[in-house]
């Protein structure tokens, strides 16, 4: 005798295995009576399911629903609808432009002049003059920027040394970033520019 | 029993409710009575059996009419019907169900029952009746997934494909679901018309 079939049984009784596997499921049914009996518990059962779930509404109940439906619907059908002056695909079109527009914005790299390359100075360049003293003042301090030293046939910002000054209010201190991604040639001390 | 075994092909050369669909699409309000008419029976047997309370049903039924009403023109062109409207109907049940909470499931009610051994004639309407709350106790006391599996599938005669698309599921979900639920139903029917472990 084949193994028992039990916890095939829920599938089987409503076609819900494959074909072999319901062969498989008839031809143990057909020897062996513990699932046979349980088989045919199960199939009473789904019988009495069938038999308890028929819909009790009559015909007053269904009247009364459509009544209760419809006047409903006559409520909402004479309220006239609230137009929009732009349709909604066009909002939603409008809503994704500006977001992808914010996005590109707010991705882009910051605007920064970046100076074309020229040769190394063979020669120390002496200090250059200091700028006028500025002010102070709340907005952005005035920025100056320029190379200090530059690699030929390079041009993205990193591989060149870049130098930002920075005049603050006094006259006397000056702020120097000297920025690059390889190793800094000799640079002269930013402290000897200044004074 | 005509309402729900109807199978529900997702695209139908001619769907028989297309013309009315088009007169309300149109503005006429009637034509949504003779819809309503035509699909009432299948909408209050849904909600019914999904929800095991006939005033719950009722007022989803009306529900999923104003639904339907409400977003008749995103109904999409070539799907059936009557399918949408299974959906629908299946949505407003889980809502009002999940707002409802659980069914509590008094089995000291069914303790007692009359068994087939000895029936009575004159009972029995009573044990009819009684077998029908007995069912209806079994499928309150279902988890809800395996309660919508059982009932569209072995109550509303969908295939286990359809099924699966109104409920948002994997077809194996559906299946799996549904003899959960047979296997829970015969041994709660069981357990109670044979209280005393015989084999029913």
């Amino acid at each position: 005798m084949t193994r028992h079939v039990l916890h095939q049984l829920p599938l089987w009784v409503e076609g819900d295995l494959d074909a072999a596997g319901m062969a498989a499921v008839d031809r143990h049914l057909a020897q062996c009576p513990d699932c046979a009996s349980a088989a045919g518990a199960l199939r009473a059962s789904q019988d009495l399911l069938r038999e308890a779930m028929v819909s009790p509404f009559t015909t007053a109940d269904r009247e009364r629903l459509r009544g209760r439906v419809l006047a409903q619907v006559r409520v909402e059908a004479s309220t006239k609808p609230t137009r929009r002056l732009i349709p909604r695909p066009a909002l939603l079109a409008v809503g994704a432009a500006t977001l992808l527009f914010t996005v590109i914005l707010w991705r882009q790299e910051p605007t920064v002049a970046i100076p074309e390359p020229r040769p190394a100075p063979t020669a120390p360049q002496p200090p250059p003059e200091p700028p006028p003293a500025v002010a102070f003042q709340r907005g952005p301090l005035p920025l100056r920027i320029r190379e200090s030293a530059a690699t030929p046939g390079k041009t993205t910002l990193p591989a060149i040394p870049t130098r930002i000054e920075f005049q603050t209010a006094d006259p006397t201190i000056r702020i120097i970033w000297l920025a690059q991604s390889n190793p800094l040639p000799d640079t002269t001390p930013s402290m000897e520019e200044t004074l | 029993m005509d309402e729900g075994l109807a199978s529900l092909p997702e695209a139908p050369a001619d769907d028989p409710l297309a013309p009315l669909l088009q007169r309300i699409l149109g503005g006429e309000v009637e034509a949504f009575e003779d819809l309503v008419a035509r699909t009432e029976s299948r909408v209050l047997a849904l909600a019914w059996r999904m929800l095991g309370d006939r005033h719950l049903a009722e007022d989803a039924a009306q529900e999923t009419y104003l639904r339907v009403f409400r977003s008749l023109r995103t109904f999409r062109v070539g799907e059936r019907f009557e399918a949408w409207l299974v959906r629908i109907t299946v949505n407003v049940c889980r809502d009002l169900a999940r707002k409802r909470g659980p069914l509590p499931v008094p089995l000291h009610v069914m303790e007692g029952l009359p068994t087939d051994s000895a029936p009575l004639d004159a009972e029995e309407t009573t044990l009819l009746r009684q077998r029908r709350a007995l069912v209806q106790q079994a499928l309150a006391s279902l988890p809800q997934a395996e309660r919508a599996a059982l009932v569209l599938r072995d109550l509303e005669g969908l295939s286990t494909e359809e099924a699966a698309r109104i409920l948002g599921v994997r077809p194996v979900t559906v299946r799996s679901q549904a003899a959960s639920a047979r296997a829970k139903v015969q041994a709660f029917c069981a357990r109670l018309l044979h209280p005393h472990g015989g084999r029913p």
